[in-house]
């Protein structure tokens, strides 16, 4: 209880859905936690709720031993009081101000020409904000809450507002910069990919509502519900290590098992290997002869479960995969828990989300 | 040509831009931010002098700024002077007079200021004053030049309310459009005429650069331009 985050709010709107949001985010040290969910699902409320830039209706907001809000007694602390850094879509670079005046509008001791270095805007310094481009807009809003020393980053949709190449470019950036400063940071996306690449742990919402929370893997993994696994794809989800690359083409290790795939376009060491389930073929016995597919996998079936005209087949091929097959399929090729079979799968279907 | 009197209304102009500076920012302020459901009756009543007849305003601050109304009778013991017929009167008439002329420009010019930059400021641990003179006023000024110059210009062609208020006493109450309505009213056209003409030179310059502002052609002059 101490040293985390605890919110747990409720909000009603008379346009759209109810808010309901149970969350808890540790303090202290480096972790990114990411809402997630589709859009209008209520994840900026929960955020701005946090940030004191909006009141809930009930509940309690608690940081550490500090109550920001609490519905009940009718505490609900003004943004100036909580230390957070905000950063909302649009980063809300300020125009009329420089780069540097931008970074010292808010800072708490002198480290502005510290981070002005850091976040590459030493030569910028001098620019007025709005003749800046997205990605420099970004890392302008970044050094500009970190200089009033936050205990707590929020991030609304950090890279939404970028064009496509910065993107790509910034998200592997934006995780290096969130574990260089060590500070907690709780970022609002609604892209899996992003979610993927910045989170340690993730919060589900849907329609209002928090529905899963838990280590980013096992909540892509495991969905606790449909709903959930609908927003989040029903995926099989590893953390891999790209060993060599060569003529587009990766090898990946995930545990002891190295896969081919696709090259995820980048020096990237770690990653997250995405698997759909549709795409997984499962054969019997020996493979009948040539294939496209790269890679084929001894495995053992740990379970099979009907869902109306599919079935879903987990497979432990030293990794867990998951594969949906037809209810056809199933039958004829005896589909039973403990049978070894291989699985197939195309190098070009294997994902892989850069992790810094 | 009245220079006594063009002197006067200059000043009168002067003082109240000054005084609806310091009076109409936190009015408008406060007409932008506040989410009291209310606030609209604020509206009406800054917006009254707009509509309503000037003789009709004047009659209403002359009575409530006589010396047996509690204004007059405190303004009396503060002073020793009375409100009616004094430039001091003229001036409290001229700011009720153009407060719209002042408020809505600068509540034009902060609604129009991103809402997000202002958050920012707040979660950066700036207070809401402190954010109103660093992030607010400086993205508002087109709004708040617009504002003062509109001041200074109504001020300037006042005649109903000054009449009411001020009477006709030279040098102290005696404005250019009462001055330009004696000269008219003693058939003394030649001067009526170079005074009006004064009158419409000023008035014309004043809207033309207000207008320059909203179009931005002096968005080189004022770096702070939205």
């Amino acid at each position: 209880m101490a040293n985390e985050l605890n919110v747990d709010i409720r909000k009603w709107h008379a346009d759209g859905p109810a808010i309901a949001a149970a969350l808890l985010v540790p303090l202290g040290r480096h972790s990114v936690t990411v809402l997630f969910g589709p859009s209008g699902a209520g994840k900026t409320t929960v955020l701005r709720a946090i940030a004191g830039l909006d009141r809930p209706d009930a509940g309690v907001i608690v940081c550490g031993s500090e109550v920001w809000y609490d519905g009940g007694r009718g505490i609900h602390l003004p943004p100036q009081k909580r230390r957070v850094g905000y950063l909302s879509q649009e980063y809300a670079v300020f125009p009329h101000l420089t780069v540097r005046h931008n970074v010292a509008y808010g800072a708490r001791g002198d480290s502005v020409d510290n981070l002005l270095a850091r976040f590459d805007l030493a030569s910028l310094a001098d620019r007025h904000a709005r003749h800046l481009s997205g990605g420099e807009l970004q890392r302008v809003a970044l050094a500009r809450a970190l200089a009033s020393q936050p205990r707590l980053l929020l991030l609304d949709e950090p890279l939404s507002a970028l064009d496509a190449p910065t993107r790509l470019r910034m998200r592997a950036d934006l995780r290096q910069l969130l574990a260089g400063v060590q500070i907690p940071a709780v970022v609002v996306t609604h892209d899996r990919t992003e979610a993927l690449a910045l989170g340690d742990s993730i919060a589900i919402m849907i329609g209002g509502k928090l529905r899963q929370a838990g280590p980013i893997e096992s909540v892509f993994d495991a969905p606790a519900n449909a709903d959930v696994a609908e927003a989040v794809g029903v995926e099989t989800i590893c953390q891999a290590r790209v060993l060599d690359a060569s003529a587009g083409l990766v090898t990946v290790e995930i545990g002891r098992v190295r896969l081919a795939a696709v090259d995820a376009g980048g020096p990237f060491t770690d990653v997250f290997a995405c698997i759909r389930a549709e795409t997984v073929t499962i054969e019997r016995g020996p493979s009948p002869g040539p294939t496209s597919a790269r890679n084929h996998l001894q495995a053992r079936i740990v379970s099979v479960t009907d869902e109306g005209p599919v079935a879903r087949v987990v497979l432990d091929c030293g990794f867990r995969l998951t594969a949906i097959v037809t209810r056809q399929s199933e039958e004829e090729l005896q589909l039973r828990e403990g049978e070894h079979v291989i699985a197939v799968i195309k190098a070009t279907t294997i994902r892989l989300v850069p992790r810094g | 040509m009245e220079w006594q009197a063009i002197w006067l209304s200059l000043r009168l102009s002067f003082w109240t831009t000054l005084i609806l500076l310091a009076v109409g920012l936190p009015a408008a302020h406060w007409l932008t931010f506040s989410p009291r459901r209310w606030k609209f009756l604020v509206e009406a009543v800054v917006a009254l002098p707009v509509v309503l007849p000037p003789t009709v305003l004047g009659f209403y601050i002359l009575m409530a700024i006589g010396p047996h109304s509690p204004a007059g009778k405190l303004y009396a013991a503060l002073t020793g002077g009375m409100l009616p017929f004094s430039f001091q009167g003229l001036l409290v008439a001229s700011v009720l007079y153009s407060l719209p002329f002042a408020v809505q420009p600068f509540v034009a010019g902060f609604a129009a200021v991103d809402r997000k930059l202002i958050e920012a400021s707040w979660c950066l641990g700036v207070s809401r004053a402190s954010t109103f003179f660093r992030v607010i006023v400086p993205l508002s000024v087109p709004g708040i030049v617009t504002g003062m110059i509109l001041s200074f210009a109504h001020t300037l062609g006042e005649f109903g309310v000054v009449l009411m208020v001020g009477g006709n006493l030279a040098g102290v109450t005696r404005t250019v459009s009462i001055a330009i309505y004696d000269d008219v009213q003693a058939l003394d056209y030649s001067a009526a005429l170079h005074t009006s003409l004064l009158l419409l030179g000023i008035s014309f310059l004043v809207l033309a650069a207000t207008y320059a502002l909203r179009r931005r052609v002096w968005a080189v002059w004022l770096p702070y331009g939205q």
